[in-house]
C-alpha cells in the first residue's frame, strides 16, 4: 500500500491505482472534516441558534407558521417564510403600513397590551432600567399549571433569541421554552414571581419581531382554536365551548390527550 | 541463469498406483481427512485421474492422469488474481510459489485454476494422538481458511541449497534436489528438472513429439508436460474430445 | 407499558402517521427471528470452518458470492440515483433519495458481512490493503467497495441525525445541516466509485483465461463483462428500488411517492435494460464466434448439459431483458402500476439471473476434457445467512421508515440562512 512496505515494486499500474484510492480517500476525509469544521465554526460564532431554528422551522407545518400580519388581519394568507425572523423581514415595512382588521376583544384568555409577545407562548417587557423581564403567557400557564420543575439558566449565561430560554418538567413531558430576545442573564425569577428571566440586551433593542395589539388576538384566537382540535382530538374530555375560558391546570385535568404533540406544537418544538 | 523447474509424467507407465499421492500427503503435512469430507472437499496437491476412452469389451483403453500444479509460466491465471499476492512467480526457479500465511482465503485463484489444481483447507488440521510424529519438520502446516497446491516440494530444494552450501558449492546438485512424488513413483514416470537448462534430460522429453501440455490452447504456459504415445490420450489435452470420457479419481 | 408507547411515539416524527407500537413490533419479530437463525448459521461457519457450507474445491464460490453480486447489483440504485439527482439534476427523483441511500446502505453493508463469513480468514482482510495487487479485480473491489460503503454511511448520516429526538442535540443538527450541503461531493464520489466496483465485479470473471465461458476480449485492461455489469447493474437499480418503494407503500398502507417518480424510474431502467440486451447480443456472439473457439471451447461446451441450455441465455436477454425493458418504457404498460412492477421484477430476475450464470454455472461446466459438469446445492448454513442478510435489510429498513424522514419532504424551503 505504500511505498516502504517491503516486496512494493513501483509500476505504472501502481501509480494510477493508489493515486486514486488516496484521492477518493483524501476527498471523503475532507468532506468530513469540512462538516465539522464548519459545525464547530458555527457554535464558535454563536450562529449555531439561528441555524437549528431555522431548521426546526422549516419542518413546522402550514398551520403553525401563518405571518403575523395574517393573524392581524392585514393580509389575506401568508406563510411566513423567514422563521418569524420579523427584524430581517423585509415585507415587514409594507406590511405593518396597512390597517389590522381583526378586533382587539377578548378571545378567552388573558393578555396585556404592554407585554410583546412570542410566538413561542412568552412575554418581553422592557423595563425602566434598560433590562428585559421575560415570563410565560397566560395560555402557556393555564396549560401547564404548576409545573413539576424548573430549570432556569445561571446569572451570566447568554440566551439566544429561539433558542432554549428555560426547561420546565411536568407529568414526565419535557418543555423546552423559547427564548423571546436574545441577552445576558441577569436576575431569574420563577412560577410565584410571575416572570422567570431578566435579560440585560445585546446591542441596540430590537423588538419588532414580536406580537402586540390586533396581532395577538388573532395570534391567541388561533391557538385556542389548535388546541380546541387536538385535545378533542385524542378523545380526552369534552371540547371547551367557544367564547369559554381555558381551563387552568390543563395538564393535569386532562392527561390522556396527545401532550406530545401539543406541547411540541405551542413551544414550537418538532 | 534462473531455473525454470518442470515435470515431464510419462501417461504410458503410470499405473496408478497412487503412491505419489501418499507420498505428497506424507511430505506436504497433509491432515488426514476428517468424517465428512468428500473427493470435493478433500487435500490432495497431487490427484490421479481415471479416464476411459468410453468403449467397451477390447476396445477400452484406460490412462491414469496424475494433475498437479502445472507451474504455469509468467502469465499464471492465479497469480494476477490473488487480491493480496499470496502467490507469485519465483523468478529464481519459475516455481509458482504459494503463501498459506498471506491467504485471506477468498479462493478466487481457485475459481481462476482450470486444472483444478488448488485446494482449500475446509477443515482445521487434526492429526490423531501420536501421528503427528509423523510430520515433516521442514514443511509449515497450514491453518483452515487458506489455499494451498502443490510448491515442487519448495523445501527439498532449500535443503538441496543447504547441502550445496555446506559443501562450498554455488550451484545444487541435481540429484539432491527430488520431488516426494518423483521419489515414490515405482515405475519411474515423473521426470523432473530444470527445463531452462538444454542438457537436462526433461528439456528433451519435453519436447518430444509425444510431449503435450493440458490445455494448451488457453495460453497458460504450463512447466507440467505429460508424454503417451498413444494418440487418443494425446486428444485429452484440449478441451474438445471428440470421444466420450467418465473420470474418477483413485 | 404505556410508558414505552410514550416513547416510541416520542422518537417519531410530530404529525405524521405510523401503525401502533404493538404493530410495528409484531411485523418485526418474524424479520428478527430470521436475523437470528443467519447470525448463528454465520456463527457456525466463523467457529468451525467453512466446512458448514457446501461449498467445495469445485464449487469455491457458492451462494454466497452469487448473493454479494446480486445485491451488490441492486444496490447501485443508491448511487445512480444520486448521480441522477445531483449530477444530471433531476430534480423530480429528489424524494426518492434517501430510501435509495437506505438501501444502498442494506445491500453494502450486507454485501460485506457475507463476504466476511465467506473468506477463510476474516481478520486478514486488511491483508488486501497493504499488499494490493494491482493486476488483480478482486482488489479493486475491495478498495472501492470499503470507500462506497464509508460514503453510504456518511450518506446516511444526514437522514439518522433529522431523527426527532437526535435533531434535539444542537450539534447533530448543525452537523447534519452542513454534512448535507456537502452531499453532491459524496454523490460525485459514490458514482466514481460504483462505476469501478460495478464493472470490476464482471471483470472478476472476465479476466479468466481459465474459464473460457466467462474470459471476454475488451478494451484495454478490461473485459467487456466489466461494461456489461455496469450497464446491467445501472439498469435494475432503478427497477429494484421500484420494487423496495412499491413493498413498502403495500407495507404501510401509504401513498410515498407520486407515480410520477416510478414511471421516471421505470423509464431509466427500461432504456438502460435495452441498450444492455443489445451490448450483450454485440458480446455475446463476438465471444462465442472468436474469443472462446480461440481458447479451444465451444457452444457446445456449454450448453449441452441439462439444465443448462442455451435457454439461460435466451432467458437473460429476451424475456428477462428486451420484454421488461418495452414493458417499463412503452407508456401503454408503464403508465399501469401493475405492469410497471411486473416490468421491474422481471427486470430483477433477469440481472439475478446472469449473476448466478456467472458464479455458478461457471464452476460448473468442465474445463479438463476428463472434468464432468457438476452439482451444488448451498447448505443451511448458506442459505440461513443469506436470509438473515434479508431481514437484516428488512429491519433497518423498517426502522429508518419508522423513525426517519425518507419520504417526507421538509416542509418548508430549505432554510436559506442568510448568514452563510
Amino acid at each position: 500500500m505504500f511505498p516502504w512496505i517491503d516486496g512494493f515494486q513501483w509500476s505504472v499500474g501502481h501509480i494510477i491505482f493508489l493515486s486514486l484510492f488516496f484521492a477518493v480517500v483524501l476527498t471523503i476525509l475532507v468532506t468530513i472534516a469540512s462538516a465539522l469544521w464548519r459545525t464547530l465554526s458555527d457554535f464558535r460564532t454563536h450562529r449555531a441558534t439561528e441555524i437549528c431554528w431555522r431548521m426546526n422551522f422549516a419542518e413546522l407545518p402550514d398551520a403553525e407558521r401563518y405571518c403575523r400580519h395574517q393573524l392581524a388581519g392585514r393580509v389575506a394568507s401568508r406563510i411566513c417564510d423567514n422563521a418569524f425572523e420579523c427584524r430581517q423581514c423585509l415585507k415587514y415595512p409594507e406590511f405593518v403600513a396597512l390597517p389590522a382588521k381583526t378586533p382587539s376583544q377578548n378571545v378567552g384568555i388573558d393578555f396585556s397590551n404592554k407585554l410583546l409577545y412570542h410566538r413561542g407562548h412568552t412575554w418581553v417587557r422592557p423595563e425602566d432600567d434598560g433590562t428585559l423581564t421575560v415570563g410565560l403567557d397566560e395560555l402557556a400557564h393555564r396549560m401547564i399549571g404548576r409545573p413539576d420543575s424548573v430549570e432556569l439558566p445561571v446569572k451570566g449565561s447568554e440566551i439566544e433569541c429561539n433558542g432554549m430560554a428555560w426547561r420546565m418538567m411536568k407529568n414526565g413531558h419535557e418543555i423546552q421554552v423559547r427564548a423571546p430576545i436574545e441577552g445576558t442573564v441577569v436576575c431569574t425569577g420563577g412560577v410565584e414571581d410571575g416572570w422567570y428571566l431578566r435579560l440585560r440586551p445585546r446591542g441596540p433593542l430590537n423588538l419588532r419581531h414580536l406580537l402586540r395589539g390586533a396581532e395577538v388576538c388573532g395570534w391567541l384566537s388561533g391557538e385556542l382554536d389548535r388546541l380546541q382540535l387536538q385535545l378533542s382530538a385524542s378523545k380526552a374530555q369534552p371540547c371547551l365551548a367557544d367564547g369559554g375560558t381555558l381551563m387552568p391546570e390543563l395538564m393535569d385535568a386532562m392527561p390522556e390527550a396527545d401532550w406530545d404533540t401539543v406541547l411540541a406544537a405551542t413551544f414550537l418544538n418538532v | 541463469m534462473s531455473a525454470r523447474y518442470g515435470m515431464v509424467i510419462d501417461l504410458d507407465r503410470c499405473t496408478g498406483c497412487g503412491a505419489c499421492m501418499v507420498a505428497c500427503a506424507a511430505e506436504n503435512n497433509v491432515p488426514p481427512a476428517p468424517p465428512r469430507a468428500t473427493p470435493r472437499t478433500g487435500l490432495t496437491p497431487m490427484l490421479v485421474h481415471k479416464v476411459t476412452n468410453g468403449m467397451e469389451g477390447t476396445a477400452r483403453r484406460e490412462v491414469f492422469i496424475p494433475v498437479t500444479c502445472m507451474q504455469c509460466g509468467d502469465e499464471t491465471p492465479c497469480v494476477s488474481v490473488c487480491p493480496q499476492q499470496a502467490v507469485q512467480v519465483d523468478k529464481a526457479t519459475g516455481i509458482v510459489m504459494q503463501m498459506p500465511q498471506r491467504c485471506l482465503g477468498c479462493r478466487y485463484c481457485m475459481v481462476a485454476c482450470p486444472y483444478h489444481a488448488r485446494y482449500f483447507n475446509w477443515w482445521d488440521p487434526a492429526w490423531p494422538a501420536g501421528m503427528e510424529k509423523s510430520l515433516n519438520p521442514g514443511v509449515a502446516v497450514r491453518m483452515r481458511g487458506v489455499v494451498e497446491k502443490c510448491n515442487l516440494c519448495h523445501a527439498r530444494l532449500h535443503s538441496a541449497k543447504e547441502k550445496a552450501a555446506a559443501a562450498g558449492r554455488k550451484e545444487l546438485d541435481p540429484a539432491d534436489y527430488i520431488p516426494a512424488c518423483l521419489e515414490a513413483c515405482p515405475t519411474g514416470a515423473i521426470l523432473f528438472g530444470n527445463l531452462a537448462d538444454e542438457n537436462d534430460a526433461v528439456f528433451s522429453v519435453a519436447h518430444s513429439p509425444d510431449a503435450f501440455r493440458l490445455l494448451a490452447r488457453l495460453g497458460t504456459e504450463p512447466k507440467v508436460y505429460y508424454k503417451s504415445g498413444q494418440a487418443w490420450v494425446k486428444a485429452l489435452a484440449e478441451h474438445h474430445s471428440e470421444r466420450a470420457k467418465e473420470s474418477k479419481h483413485v | 407499558m404505556s410508558e414505552l408507547l410514550l416513547i416510541d411515539r416520542r422518537w417519531i416524527a410530530r404529525g405524521v402517521e405510523r401503525s401502533s407500537t404493538m404493530r410495528f413490533l409484531l411485523w418485526l419479530v418474524p424479520w428478527v427471528a430470521l436475523l437470528a437463525l443467519g447470525i448463528y448459521a454465520a456463527g457456525l461457519c466463523l467457529y468451525y470452518g467453512l466446512n458448514q457450507t457446501n461449498m467445495d474445491n469445485r464449487f469455491a464460490f457458492g451462494m454466497w458470492i452469487f448473493l454479494d453480486l446480486a445485491i451488490i447489483a441492486m444496490g447501485a440504485g443508491a448511487f445512480f440515483t444520486g448521480f441522477l439527482v445531483y449530477i444530471l439534476k433531476q430534480e423530480d427523483l429528489k424524494p426518492i433519495l434517501n430510501s435509495a441511500v437506505v438501501v444502498g446502505l442494506v445491500c453494502y453493508s450486507g454485501a460485506v458481512a457475507v463476504l466476511m463469513v465467506d473468506v477463510g480468514q476474516p481478520l486478514r482482510a486488511w491483508f488486501t490493503f497493504w499488499y494490493p495487487n494491482t493486476h488483480s479485480m478482486l482488489t479493486e473491489v475491495t478498495f472501492c467497495i470499503s470507500c462506497y460503503l464509508l460514503v453510504l454511511i456518511l450518506e446516511y448520516i444526514p437522514v439518522l441525525l433529522r431523527n426527532r429526538q437526535l435533531r434535539k442535540v444542537p450539534s447533530f443538527l448543525i452537523f447534519e445541516h452542513q454534512l448535507h450541503k456537502l452531499v453532491p461531493v459524496l454523490a460525485a464520489v459514490g458514482a466514481f466509485l460504483s462505476f469501478f466496483h460495478q464493472g470490476s465485479l464482471g471483470g472478476l470473471y472476465g479476466v479468466l483465461r481459465g474459464r473460457p465461458f466467462v474470459y471476454r476480449q475488451g478494451f484495454a485492461i478490461w473485459p467487456s463483462t466489466f461494461f456489461l455489469f455496469i450497464l446491467s447493474a445501472i439498469a435494475v437499480g432503478p427497477s429494484f428500488l421500484i420494487l423496495v418503494t412499491a413493498a413498502a407503500e403495500r407495507v404501510t398502507g401509504r401513498h410515498l411517492v407520486k407515480p410520477g417518480v416510478f414511471r421516471k424510474l421505470g423509464l431509466i431502467s427500461g432504456v438502460l435494460l435495452a441498450m444492455y440486451v443489445a451490448v450483450k447480443a454485440v458480446d455475446t456472439l463476438v465471444w462465442l464466434n472468436i474469443t472462446s473457439p480461440s481458447l479451444g471451447f465451444g457452444p457446445r461446451d456449454y450448453y449441452s448439459y441439462w439444465p443448462i441450455s442455451s435457454t439461460f441465455l435466451f432467458a437473460v436477454t429476451v424475456p428477462l431483458g428486451l420484454f421488461p425493458a418495452l414493458l417499463l418504457i412503452m407508456p401503454i404498460t408503464a403508465g399501469k402500476r401493475g405492469w410497471l412492477l411486473f416490468g421491474a421484477t422481471l427486470a430483477c430476475a433477469g440481472v439475478l439471473l446472469n449473476r448466478f450464470v456467472f458464479t455458478v454455472q461457471t464452476l460448473a461446466l468442465p474445463t479438463l476434457a476428463f472434468d464432468d459438469f457438476l452439482q451444488y446445492s448451498p447448505s443451511w448454513q448458506e442459505v440461513a445467512t443469506f436470509g438473515g442478510v434479508i431481514a437484516y435489510g428488512v429491519i433497518v429498513y423498517s426502522l429508518s421508515y419508522r423513525y426517519l424522514p425518507l419520504f417526507d419532504p421538509p416542509k418548508g424551503a430549505d432554510p436559506n440562512v442568510s448568514v452563510d
